[in-house]
């Protein structure tokens, strides 16, 4: 049985080579029991529930999201944690001694480093006495008082538990804060391939962030919406605000597949089609200006006197951008001010973005989730109706009840912090990498 | 006679007393404008049904702006204020009763080149919704970027809180746009606003009272032009004085727009052979009323400017043109003059 399903998830595996990118993954995959094991168990699932539903594009890919005490296992993490303690102490040394060669901003330098090394340096050494504890305590295991051993066995369970407590505070303090992920944003969806299709599903998708924001008490204002004639969405844009809004809305940046029987088909056939959600941190007047000279603003007033003489009821403006060619748009408003201050919302997101991007492409290169606009080619989740299933293919998470899901509640939120656990692993196994790199 | 047939009778009986209904509004149409529009078929239109339909018959006989006309008058009807903000599944839904003989009353008044602003009796202006009625001059967006500049300018010289007490002399107030638009902003102003018109006057004091600024707000019936010496004695010192006066040339009334002829306050636009006279009426009280280095913010014509930079150094040694600014499609549009200290 064993190996009859060791083999069948080779087969899968050889199969997904030809779909999929992620090489590494399936070569992963293979080698490592545990991984294997949750395939297989996924298959038999699966097996069990419905024998005949058996699809590929799902269970090969589940990408493990490690525990605590895997991530503690790690060499490379202790290196890290070693070096960032001897950076500490040298910091504390150079700041001690009186040292006439370093100048004011060095030292400024220095105590800054010391302010943020200090709370990481105070949990390594928590944790160091607490480990100390719990090898007292398990030696006192072996005494033959069972009083003692209860005790003992207590004792040692309260301190795996605060080990426990203790490793996580210190990974939260590894992983990085991005620059962005306090700032408000700017959502914008566009149909792709699959015509009227394509443009009743980005309808959806828009109003399940619509749902979404409303689920996690945000603000959602509407910039732009370009309705199709025959019904749908081609391009929509919106402007969200709240607490921790990018923060988790930045992994819904990328292209959504959706496989179901159009209300439109008359054949009953099963179609494909694809829309975009691309996502952009939107910058403080402070942090990010704009020189008014780079902008052509355009409105329906434009030709002719203006003023007194036209009476005209359309308010749109539309704003270039010279420099990059980035134009933004807002006719939501019936004041023509109103219009201009939206469009100049979004293509300041739109500018900022693009900033972040070029700044930020060579760091993301290898992740699996992307954020912002990057990946905004690469197809990151699948809505199956006929399964009633959601997959999301970079972290290969399947959720069921796709209508559930798309009332933008619990189940999306869900999903989304599958994504965060995930993306803080990947970030922190890149930290982790380059201390291998810098130390060979 | 069966049930069956019972029911059926009444449902035909029902059916035609509807359309009989939408057919009596074409009737009702066919009078107040020239030409009528076909009704709906079934009795039943969607929202997105009756927005082709009238932008369609819009076209037809010319009217401008044949598409947004409808549906901005249709959004208003389902209490959205413009068609982008409607919920797109409510343009599937049928209208109701109430609702489709209010589209077809107000269509029908836009069929007569009535401005959408005077159909739907409401605009925005910056912030606030106000009011409109025929005749009152409907405020135009380049207006809105005057307050705009007025309190950029503000700002500039009083500080970010405007300072204390303040006040202000608005020539021409209309629906009352700029003032109040002022008054919202800056909670420490107070505005002594006229008008030549008593329906401006009244329509103003509306808006004020909707939006709870009467209080600080004095509006009088006076004109600029004739009862100069009455506004000197009721209006004292005041920090700036903002206009958008009349500043259409007179031969320029006749080739606007049917919408602006028909239906607008003729006195709201023209300013005379040059467009200058309610202005030059307006430089000279600027002399009297202003504080010493206060300012004059005034709208006027592209063709302006020059012309009033040279009237003010060669004929009105009291004051000193300051600077002209362009509006979003990049016209001289405004002017800013200071009193000489």
């Amino acid at each position: 049985m064993v190996v009859g399903c060791f083999r069948k998830s080779l087969s899968c595996a050889s199969r997904l080579r030809t779909f999929t990118t992620h090489t590494r993954d399936i070569r992963l995959f293979i080698k490592r029991p545990a991984i294997h094991r949750t395939v297989k168990s996924t298959l038999q699932e699966l097996e069990n529930a419905n024998p005949r539903s058996f699809h590929t594009s799902h269970p090969a890919m589940v990408t493990k999201i490690l525990t605590v005490d895997e991530i503690f296992s790690k060499k490379s993490l202790h290196d890290f944690l070693k070096k960032k303690e001897m950076e500490y102490i040298s910091c504390l040394e150079a700041l001690n001694t009186d040292n006439q060669t370093l100048d004011e901003e060095e030292m400024k330098i220095k105590r800054n480093n010391l302010s943020v090394l200090a709370p990481l340096v105070q949990k390594m050494k928590e944790l160091e006495d607490k480990q100390k504890d719990l090898k007292d305590t398990q030696e006192l295991l072996t005494d033959n008082d069972p009083d003692m051993h209860d005790l003992a066995e207590t004792e040692s369970q309260n301190c795996l538990a605060a080990i426990h407590d203790i490793k996580l505070k210190i990974l939260s303090f590894l992983i990085p804060e991005e620059e962005s992920d306090m700032s408000d944003l700017v959502l914008e969806v566009t149909a792709g391939v699959g015509g009227q299709e394509a443009m009743l599903f980005t309808d959806e998708i828009f109003d399940m962030y619509q749902n979404f924001a409303a689920f996690n008490g945000w603000g959602f204002d509407v910039l732009e919406v370009m309705s199709s004639e025959l019904g749908g969405v081609r391009n929509a844009t919106a402007s969200i605000s709240g607490p921790l809004s990018y923060k988790k809305l930045k992994f819904e940046a990328g292209v959504h597949r959706v496989q179901r029987v159009p209300k439109t088909e008359k054949q009953g056939r099963m179609h494909t089609s694809t829309m975009t959600v691309a996502i952009l941190p939107q910058p403080t007047e402070i942090s990010f200006s704009v020189n008014p000279k780079d902008l052509r603003i355009e409105t329906k007033r434009a030709s002719g006197a203006g003023g007194q003489h036209v009476n005209t009821t359309d308010s749109a403006v539309r704003i270039v951008h010279l420099p990059t060619g980035i134009v933004s748009e807002c006719q939501q408003e019936r004041s023509q001010i109103k219009n201009k201050e939206k469009a100049m919302t979004l293509l300041r997101a739109k500018l900022y973005s693009a900033r972040l991007e070029e700044e930020t492409s060579k760091r993301y290169q290898a992740r699996k989730v992307q954020i912002g606009t990057k990946g905004r080619s690469e197809k990151i989740r699948t809505y199956n109706f006929s399964q009633d299933r959601i997959t999301d293919h970079r972290i290969g998470k399947t959720i069921h009840d796709v209508h559930g899901f798309l009332q933008g509640e619990e189940l999306l939120e869900e999903m989304i912090e599958y994504l965060q656990q995930f993306s803080e692993q990947e970030s922190l196994m890149d930290i982790l990498k380059d201390t291998d790199y810098n130390q060979q | 006679m069966t049930s069956k047939k019972m029911w059926f009778l009444g449902r035909l009986m029902h059916r035609h007393k509807r359309l009989s209904q939408l057919s009596s509004f074409f009737r009702s149409a066919s009078c107040a404008a020239e030409g009528a529009v076909a009704p709906p078929v079934d009795s039943s239109v969607t929202a997105e049904q009756a927005v082709r339909l009238w932008a369609q018959h819009f076209t037809l006989h010319g009217i401008s702006e044949p598409l947004l006309s409808s549906q901005y008058i249709i959004a208003h009807v389902l209490g959205k204020k413009t068609f982008e903000g409607v919920d797109r599944r409510q343009l599937k839904d049928p209208l109701t009763d109430t609702q489709t003989v209010s589209v077809w009353n107000l269509c029908t008044k836009r069929l007569t080149s009535m401005p959408v602003q005077y159909v739907i009796e409401e605009w925005d202006f910056r912030d606030l919704t106000l009011k409109m009625k025929p005749p009152v001059f409907i405020p135009r967006p380049e207006t809105e970027e005057l307050v705009g500049l007025v309190l950029e300018n503000l700002r500039l010289i009083r500080g970010e809180s405007y300072g204390a007490d303040l006040r202000c002399l608005e020539v021409g107030v209309g629906s009352g746009a700029i003032s109040l638009s002022l008054l919202h902003s800056i909670p420490q102003l107070r505005v002594f606003a006229l008008d030549q018109s008593q329906a401006a006057v009244c329509l103003t004091m509306e808006n004020a009272n909707r939006l709870g600024l009467q209080d600080r707000l004095e509006v009088q019936q006076l004109d600029v032009m004739g009862d100069s010496d009455a506004l000197l004695s009721k209006c004292g010192p005041v920090h700036f004085l903002v206009s958008n006066p009349p500043y259409l040339l007179t031969q320029e009334m006749q080739s606007l727009q049917t919408e602006i002829v028909r239906f607008e306050d003729h006195a709201a636009l023209d300013g005379g052979l040059d467009g200058l006279s309610v202005i030059r009426s307006i430089l000279v009280l600027a002399s009297e009323l202003l504080i010493e280095r206060g300012r004059v913010y005034l709208e006027v014509a592209q063709c302006h400017p020059p012309v009033i930079r040279q009237m003010i150094e060669e004929t009105m040694p009291g004051l000193l043109y300051l600077e002209t600014r362009c509006d979003l499609s990049n016209r001289p549009r405004f002017c800013i003059i200071q009193r000489r200290a």
